[in-house]
């Protein structure tokens, strides 16, 4: 298609000039209702919750909804969009999961906060929009394997891909599948 | 100059009024004709017929990595509403709308049960729900043994099926996402409320008064 003064293409696709993607970064935050439950509880919370000695397990339809084939986001979907979750499995046990992610989470300046197997990452020096918040759970596929769950809660979006990437290249020999190709990709 | 929805339809087999799509979905006009943007993307990707085709669909949704998806293929299934091997613009809308937000979830409860009853009976049966739990395991490279795989089918079918018959049925699975919402997430799309902001439609003069809808 030609351009002319008042567009310009983005992949074949004829644009207003001064478009800009829209930002998806703060709408649609992952609601971690569990999460918060889980870290403001005070006395009343505490109905329900009890102590957990194991992880969550997942079950078959939680698995089966992770597939990328149900994943209709991408249809609208640009290569330049970062993931605000990710995921990856292990083959450690579950508490010795929790401790690594500490460790490597401090040294990268995040504070940790953690009940069972859910822990809150909070970076403490404020990024480009607020501090990053960060929420990680590990889930049951069975007993010897384990999914971990990472997901931006709060804070900008490219730097928690770049957390994200230090974090894994820390975390590298607990990772068994990963499944940030997407995240390669993007990068 | 004929208007636009003379040579949309000349070139668009099924395409139809998006005021009239407007009014059937939870759609606005202007959301419509955005959409319509997206699917002249992904419909002539492959072959410029106007109609997204399996392998124009995979595309679209893997990214130029083409590749065969037990779910993307149920997911096609239900949009080809008229079991043509294609999907035309009109069927495109009134599927994703189901994916809206502000569409009920009750709309989306079926969607989902249909999607998993593979065979069409009433009913998610465990061997179907096995078939599955298989191909995502093989899709994200996850071995797990028979036993194993044997004892996450046990744990859910004691959850999920109320009656203990080996099946799912609407209610019970109805039931089963009341109890895990999770479950219902890949449901709506947010990206659907600022599609045309994605999606900029001012290519078209549009003779629709928005106010309309």
């Amino acid at each position: 298609m030609a351009e002319n003064n008042n567009s310009r293409n983005i992949r074949g696709r004829v644009v207003q000039k001064g478009y800009k993607r829209p930002e998806f970064d703060e709408q649609y935050d992952t609601t971690l209702d569990d999460v918060d439950a889980v870290f403001n509880d005070s006395e009343e919370h505490h109905v329900t919750e009890k102590k957990e000695e194991e992880p969550v397990a997942l079950n078959a339809f939680e698995l089966i909804s992770m597939s990328a084939g149900l994943n209709l986001g991408n249809l609208f979907d640009s290569e330049q969009e970062f993931k605000r979750e990710t995921r990856f499995t292990s083959k450690c046990p579950p508490k010795e999961i929790v401790r690594k992610i500490e460790e490597a989470a401090k040294p990268l300046g995040f504070d940790v906060q953690k009940k069972n197997y859910k822990l809150r990452l909070e970076k403490v020096k404020a990024g480009r929009k607020g501090n990053l918040n960060v929420a990680t759970e590990i889930l049951q596929v069975a007993p010897s394997l384990h999914m971990v769950e990472v997901r931006k809660a709060k804070g900008d979006t490219l730097e928690f891909h770049k957390f994200y990437k230090n974090l894994s290249k820390t975390l590298k020999d607990i990772v068994w599948k990963s499944d940030d190709v997407q995240m390669q990709y993007a990068a | 100059m004929g208007c636009f929805h003379s040579t949309a339809k000349r070139q668009h087999p099924g395409y139809e009024d998006p005021v009239h799509l407007a009014s059937q979905t939870a759609f606005s006009v202007s959301e419509v004709e955005a959409l319509f943007e997206l699917f002249k993307s992904i419909s002539g990707s492959v072959i410029d017929d106007g109609l997204i085709n399996k392998e124009e669909f995979q595309l679209a949704l893997f990214k130029n990595q083409r590749k065969e998806n037990l779910f993307a293929n149920r997911i096609f299934d239900l949009f080809d509403v008229k079991k043509r091997g294609v999907i035309d613009f009109g069927d495109f809308v009134r599927a994703l709308n189901v994916f809206h937000p502000n569409i009920p979830m009750e709309e989306k409860i079926d969607f989902s049960f249909k999607l998993y009853d593979m065979d069409g009976t009433g009913f998610i049966e465990r061997k179907e729900v096995k078939q599955m739990l298989i191909a995502l395991l093989g899709e994200s490279e996850m071995r797990l043994s028979d036993e194993i795989i044997e004892t996450i089918l046990d744990k859910t079918f004691s959850d999920a099926d109320a009656n203990q018959d080996g099946k799912i049925d609407r209610t019970e699975w109805e039931n089963f996402v009341t109890r895990n919402p999770s479950l219902m997430k890949i449901m709506t799309l947010p990206y659907l409320k600022d599609i045309t902001t994605t999606f900029p439609s001012f290519v078209f003069n549009s003779e629709v008064d928005d106010l309309v809808t």
